[in-house]
């Protein structure tokens, strides 16, 4: 995918760059290794994420960025043989790796959106309710109008009201995708991490999410593995690059696309390898 | 570097095609005769057995309707009415024994002597003697319609059958028309006795009203007290339907015909399931089908949940390792041949169940301890082993088929396992569960040697009455009847063909069961979004 020979000198922004510099530190990843089995996937990360903005993770196939995604909400934990060697992860300065740490509590406020729309074989309510109702939440009232802000903020609400109780698998692969994002915010997270949302899907609905990225970034911390760099140029404010498990170079979007201090990266972002 | 061998350049000749094949005839063409050969065989013999089925099957029904037509007109049916009348009253009789058992026990646990205990209970051995009098007068009658009847019958049956073994209408024997006069005689001398069956059964009644009248007042036992309430309840119900009986003789009219759709809810419908009867032989499927669907639902309540949580423990929550050693091993419980199971059954399982339910730490369940050693639930647990098998199988299969991607979702959502595997797990491959507990009902149903083993063999509608208890009956089922009596019949017989019939109901059976399992999968396939 990213071997498309693409020349991003000055990226072309349509929107107000947001202010980088005042953003607090949400999540600080502290000199972290981690491997899957004896292979090494991470070394010696080092990374501070800012609140309320979207930060961006870009690099070549296996470079370790949906590995280190999959850190914030712990979904490593799934894979048997996946751990962390050395570092930690910290969301407001809380290491989500200690013991003392319920992951459950922690997805709640760490939402993930994933690269194939994978809503659940039910209806586009019941996708929605199902974060609350797996926490005991029943009040029809609260559901209903939970499901209607979701649905809102995921800009949807005006294409499915009227179908609300229809099988989500009925709808087209772009409105999957925004009923996973408002399944997320359903449980008003703090994070959202998005692993390559918009890679199965078409201009049009990928041009939609953008912009839906956009306005959640005024009540959430996104993070955002993606390939297609034009879109990490259009969403993101910060920017990552990884290349083999390291973390090359790591600014503000604008700056890493026009003027990256590595060599690498520059190589990279004019398609010079991927 | 010359990656071409020199022979390979493209000539009208180097593509032409090489050999002859046999007899002018390419070899592919004889593999392709082969193959689709194999499978018209296949098909071929297939249609044969079906097609055999039914024809030996289907003949059952206007044999068995001109039997029943004959049970009919020769007055048979009629005086079947009273016969089944007295037969109820002997049952009743047989619940005041149990009560008379039960007070007896309890005088002799009291310590008390054989004169002592006869002293005690001369008043109530004296009613038991009045009450079980009390049908005599109807039972001399009836006996006398019955021997009246199945002489005419007997005659009959005789004469038509010697007529069609030598084919030719002997002066010496009757034709159609005088057995058919010859029957209306035999009937009329039944009408002939109405005012005196009439009169035995009012007096059977009033006997029965005055013995009751004379029952002594009893200091009864718990024990004792059920068991004559039991029967209190049973003589209220059999006076109810002395009248309905009653009813029942003045509207018979044994010129009325017997209807195909008679012949074939008496095979559906029928409660009895007699053969080789002196009397007249019922070929009535329910006594097997309950049976049978008794086991089966012993089986799967057993088998639904084993094989559908192992499914669920081996396929979300079993380490590696434990998967290697748990799937063979259930899968391994499908290579023990049924006959090994059975044999089981009747040497350990079924003792060990009639051992335990005498325990006294068990008495206060309700129908413990059992009688029979061999019964529906013996072979229900066995056939339970052998579902287990397909159940857990295919159940794990359709587990295996939810997208990993749903699992992601529901967890990167904050779901424990549990609740992952409760509301997406199990909701999203509910469809291939459900038809994983068919096709083991399938399975279970199909199932011969074991209920043939275990089942207790007792051919009878298991009583509702006894609720739960009803899983200790005895019974028998479509397979083992097939199975035990195909040996002995005469093909051709009424017997041969009733036991066809009984393939071909579960032929449908299977299919229909089948046929639902498959329509429920296509019907619910989940597609991954």
């Amino acid at each position: 995918m990213s071997n498309e020979s693409i020349s991003v000198a000055a990226p072309q922004s349509t929107r107000p760059a947001s202010d980088t510099s005042a953003a607090k530190t949400l999540i600080e990843v502290d000199n972290l290794d981690f491997y899957y089995g004896k292979k090494q996937a991470l070394c010696d990360i080092n990374l501070e994420i800012p609140e309320k903005l979207v930060t961006a993770f870009i690099g070549p196939s296996g470079c370790g960025k949906s590995t280190l995604l999959r850190c914030f909400n712990r979904m490593n934990d799934l894979v048997d043989v996946a751990h962390i060697g050395s570092g930690s992860i910290k969301i407001h300065g809380v290491d989500i790796n200690s013991k003392n740490v319920d992951v459950i509590e922690l997805r709640k406020r760490v939402g993930m959106v994933f690269q194939k729309s994978n809503p659940f074989p039910k209806s586009i309510y019941e996708n929605i309710t199902y974060g609350l109702k797996i926490r005991g939440i029943k009040k029809k009232s609260y559901l209903d109008e939970v499901v209607e802000r979701s649905l809102r903020g995921a800009a949807l609400w005006d294409e499915v009201k009227d179908r609300l109780h229809d099988s989500a698998l009925g709808m087209s692969g772009g409105q999957q995708q925004r009923l996973c994002i408002a399944r997320a915010i359903a449980v008003e997270p703090e994070i959202i991490l998005m692993d390559e949302p918009c890679s199965a899907l078409d201009p049009i609905a990928t041009a939609q999410i953008e912009e839906l990225i956009d306005e959640l970034k005024t009540d959430f911390t996104i993070v955002i593995v993606t390939h297609n760099m034009q879109q990490a140029t259009r969403v993101s404010d910060k920017t990552a690059f990884f290349y083999l498990g390291k973390l090359i170079e790591y600014d503000d979007t604008a700056r890493l696309f026009s003027n990256p201090d590595n060599k690498q990266t520059e190589d990279y972002i004019t398609g010079r390898f991927g | 570097m010359n990656l071409k061998s020199s022979n390979s350049s493209f000539s009208a000749e180097s593509i032409q095609k090489q050999g002859n094949g046999f007899l002018g005839v390419e070899w592919g063409t004889y593999i392709k005769a082969f193959f689709g050969g194999n499978a018209f065989v296949a098909m071929f013999v297939l249609a044969l057995i079906t097609l055999f089925l039914f024809k030996e099957g289907v003949g059952f029904f206007p044999q068995y309707r001109k039997d029943m037509e004959l049970y009919r007109a020769s007055g048979q049916e009629f005086v079947g009415l009273l016969k089944t009348e007295l037969d109820d009253y002997d049952e009743l009789q047989q619940q005041l024994g149990k009560v008379q058992v039960s007070i007896l026990t309890d005088l002799y646990a009291e310590g008390k002597e054989w004169e002592e205990v006869t002293a005690l209970t001369a008043p109530f051995q004296a009613s038991l003697d009045q009450t079980s009098s009390a049908a005599d007068p109807l039972r001399q009658v009836v006996k006398k319609a019955i021997d009246i009847t199945s002489e005419a019958k007997e005659a009959v049956v005789v004469n038509n059958t010697r007529r069609e073994i030598t084919g030719v209408d002997l002066t010496t024997l009757m034709n159609e028309e005088q057995s058919a006069a010859f029957l209306k005689s035999s009937r009329e001398q039944i009408i002939a006795m109405m005012p005196e069956i009439e009169a035995a059964n009012d007096m059977f009644l009033e006997n029965l009203l005055a013995a009751q009248e004379a029952m002594p007042e009893l200091n009864l036992s718990p024990d004792a007290k059920k068991e004559m309430l039991i029967y209190e309840k049973g003589l209220k119900t059999f006076l109810d339907s002395m009248t309905k009986f009653d009813d029942k003789l003045a509207k018979y009219d044994p010129e009325k015909p017997f209807t195909f759709l008679q012949t074939l809810g008496g095979f559906l419908f029928g409660s009895q399931w007699t053969t080789n009867s002196s009397w007249q032989d019922f070929y009535g499927i329910w006594p097997l089908l309950s049976g049978s669907l008794l086991v089966t639902l012993v089986a799967l309540s057993f088998a639904i949940p084993f094989g559908v949580f192992a499914a669920v423990y081996v396929n979300q929550v079993a380490s590696s390792s434990e998967q290697n050693i748990i799937k063979p091993y259930i899968e391994f419980i499908s290579a023990i041949p049924s006959v090994v199971i059975g044999f089981f059954g009747v040497a350990i399982f079924g003792t060990f169940i009639r051992t335990l339910s005498e325990q006294d730490f068990l008495a206060w369940v309700p129908f413990f301890p059992i009688s029979e050693r061999l019964n529906a639930y013996t072979a229900g647990c066995l056939l339970a082993l052998m579902a287990v098998p397909t159940i857990f199988t295919l159940a794990e299969d359709a587990l295996n088929n939810v997208p990993k991607a749903f699992t992601e979702a529901s967890e990167a959502m904050g779901a424990t396992r549990w609740q992952t595997i409760w509301r997406i797990q199990i909701p999203s491959s509910l469809s291939g569960i459900i038809s994983a507990v068919l096709l083991g009902f399938g399975r279970v149903i199909g199932e011969t040697m074991v209920v043939l083993l275990c089942a207790g063999n007792q051919i009878a509608v298991p009583e509702l009455s006894k609720g739960l208890g009803i899983v200790f009956e005895p019974v028998h089922t479509m397979t083992g009847i097939i199975a035990q009596e195909m040996g002995e019949v005469v093909p051709g017989s009424i017997h041969y063909r009733a036991l066809f019939c009984v393939g071909i109901f579960l032929f449908f059976l299977s299919l229909l069961i089948n046929y639902i399992a498959q329509a429920i999968v296509r019907r619910y396939k989940i597609s991954a979004g």
